[in-house]
């Protein structure tokens, strides 16, 4: 009674998983079509990988959105950590918990609206839409998901860490870079990869700020798919399908090394009470 | 007499509405171990906070080597403290940790190995420089985080119940390193605890305190011998205390019966407390004693039992005695003079300093 009814959910895990991954896989299998459309596989060719290779305006563009990535998730982490840092220790309850909500706000707000009013600020304030512009908003979207998970590992620290510190005479400089900092490492990274993950994939903010001649793939891959179905684009989809199936690999050993790290700590606790 | 190196005056500290710290004053002399002792809540470790600089004061004066210590900021004190919890620094191994406090003053690296041994050693962890704090049990940790604290050479170590995360034996052993720590270095100790026995066993003053307040300080065999109130009776050690009324000096009432004892200085038909600590009361037979009781139950405690009893009138009677009684059975206590500690209800510390001045003065003339 028990295995078949395991079996049942087993299979509906499968088809649930079937139909998300579906798509995906469908796009991959024709991107190694040999002729030009996704009606019929004829046979099997590199030929749309090559042209993806040889395009070296989509080249520039997959550059410029790792640069942009990059660039915007390593500004973001440094500002919100410092966020964080500083919504941590604001005093009063209330007070820390108006500013948290503030950060919550622009995280579950749309991404339409965001990028739609970065629009009107910049051109109201004449700034000229380009890798700038793009930069700068990816840089703002990205600082409340480093202060969100930055912020857990600030309360996860012992305070009095800080204290004995201060105690042993160090100055609010050295007790960041000495101990704050090291203590919160992991929800940094943590910050880092996330922002680096939206910043590569984020489509609806980015369409609102590029200007004439600057682009990233998520744009540049709406326009084109737009302008007709060209079997380029399921290469170019494979490629990035890749790199983010990458990212998450690494993010799982990094978290990975950390629970390991802790299991550790946890089974040595227990050898110390044992004895 | 040798400075003061931290002097209270008048400190009161208000958190909001609350008032934690009420009129303190004591000064802490150079070279000995203070203990501050009370229950939890009762101001201990705010005073520890503020001689550190991490709270200020609310109301009076705190000096530290004569000066004042307002606007010192901790880093800038000679001062250090051994934290409750230990505070360690878990992304450091004990090396690192120890070695903190002289890396911030940038001291020279072949120096710095050579201080971290030193400390080590006098705590007893010779060789456990790359152990990771979390490979160290709850003894070690200790060390290690007085280790820390010593290194920075600090005329003043805190230390904040720095045994109360530690079982039986191994506080026991503690006490005796700490003690003969302190007395081997000639560093101010000034710890703070709940718990009267190691207070006894480590100070060589104790302050006892009651919500925000000094109620008495003294030796720990003064405090013991001669508590100036039923609170300060009541907390170290076991007490029994029973309302009496003093007949005239060195003549006591209570229990039925009119009793020579040692104390004197209050009005005639003064109701007071009086104090016995049960290891003075001796069982025997009954009417061969001063008071007939009947024993009601009896634990043993491993070095003595604990026997409760009830005399006529009905006050409890808790004795301590090696020797095993019956329950059930009529006895009599038999306690001398200066056994009884008489206390004046509502005195202050002061008024029985001067009481016991006057009246031992009157009883040499």
């Amino acid at each position: 009674m028990k295995k078949k009814s395991l079996k049942l959910s087993n299979l509906y895990l499968l088809l649930v998983f079937f139909l998300l991954y579906a798509p995906i896989l469908y796009l991959i299998f024709y991107s190694f079509n040999e002729g030009g459309t996704m009606n019929e596989f004829t046979g099997f060719t590199w030929e749309h990988y090559g042209a993806v290779f040889e395009d070296t305006r989509l080249i520039r563009i997959a550059l410029d959105t790792l640069r942009i990535a990059l660039l915007s998730s390593l500004f973001a982490t440094t500002i919100g950590t410092l966020g964080a840092i500083g919504i941590y220790f604001v005093r009063k309850y209330k007070a820390q918990q108006a500013l948290l909500s503030m950060n919550n706000i622009l995280l579950v707000s749309p991404d339409v609206i965001i990028g739609a009013s970065f629009l009107i600020l910049f051109t109201v304030v004449g700034f000229r839409l380009g890798f700038l512009s793009v930069l700068l908003s990816h840089i703002a979207f990205s600082i409340p998901i480093v202060v969100l998970m930055v912020l857990p590992k600030l309360q996860e620290m012992n305070d009095a860490m800080i204290t004995a510190a201060r105690d042993l005479g160090a100055n609010s400089w050295q007790v960041l870079t000495k101990i704050i900092l090291p203590s919160i490492t992991p929800g940094i990274l943590a910050g880092f990869f996330m922002a680096f993950t939206y910043s590569l994939d984020d489509f609806a903010v980015t369409f609102f700020v590029t200007g004439n001649g600057f682009s990233t793939l998520s744009v540049e891959i709406y326009s084109r798919a737009r302008q007709g179905v060209s079997l380029e684009i399921n290469a170019l989809s494979t490629l990035l399908f890749l790199v983010a199936l990458f990212l998450v690999i690494g993010y799982y050993f990094i978290q990975r090394n950390q629970q390991s790290k802790k299991l550790l700590t946890k089974n040595q606790a227990r050898v110390v009470s044992t004895r | 007499m040798s400075q003061a190196i931290i002097e209270f005056k008048e400190v009161t500290k208000k958190y909001g509405e609350e008032t934690v710290l009420k009129n303190i004053n004591f000064s802490i002399e150079k070279g000995l171990f203070y203990t501050l002792l009370g229950p939890s809540g009762c101001g201990k470790s705010t005073i520890l906070n503020i001689i550190a600089g991490f709270t200020d004061t609310t109301q009076g004066e705190v000096k530290l080597n004569q000066k004042s210590a307002e606007n010192l900021p901790p880093n800038k004190r000679k001062i250090n403290t051994v934290f409750q919890d230990y505070a360690l620094f878990p992304h450091m191994n004990v090396f690192e940790n120890v070695a903190f406090g002289l890396k911030i003053k940038k001291m020279d690296k072949n120096k710095v190995k050579e201080k971290v041994k030193e400390a080590l050693r006098m705590v007893q962890l010779e060789n456990y420089e790359t152990r990771e704090i979390v490979e160290m049990s709850g003894g070690q940790r200790q060390r290690v985080a007085i280790a820390r604290a010593l290194i920075n050479e600090p005329d003043v170590l805190l230390l904040d119940e720095p045994l109360s995360a530690l079982d039986l034996k191994l506080r026991t052993d503690m006490q005796y390193e700490l003690r003969e720590l302190q007395q081997r270095l000639g560093i101010t100790f000034i710890y703070v605890t709940h718990d009267q026995e190691e207070a006894l066993a480590m100070s060589d003053e104790i302050f006892v305190m009651k919500a925000g307040e000094i109620v008495q300080s003294g030796t720990p065999v003064d405090i013991y011998d001669e508590p100036i109130n039923r609170y300060v009776a009541d907390f170290i050690g076991e007490s029994n205390i029973l309302k009496g009324q003093m007949v005239e000096d060195y003549r006591v009432a209570f229990g039925g019966n009119v009793f020579e004892c040692v104390d004197g200085g209050m009005k005639p038909e003064e109701v007071v407390d009086v104090a016995i600590r049960p290891e003075d009361l001796v069982l025997v037979p009954e009417n061969k004693g001063c008071i007939n009781v009947k024993i009601d139950t009896q634990l043993f405690r491993g070095v003595h039992y604990e026997i409760i009893a009830y005399d006529a009138e009905g006050n409890e009677w808790m004795v301590h005695s090696t020797h095993k009684a019956e329950v059930g059975k009529q006895v009599a206590l038999q306690f001398e003079s200066y056994d009884m500690h008489i206390m004046r209800i509502g005195e202050t510390e002061k008024e029985f300093d001067e009481r016991i001045e006057a009246y031992t003065e009157e009883g040499n003339r």
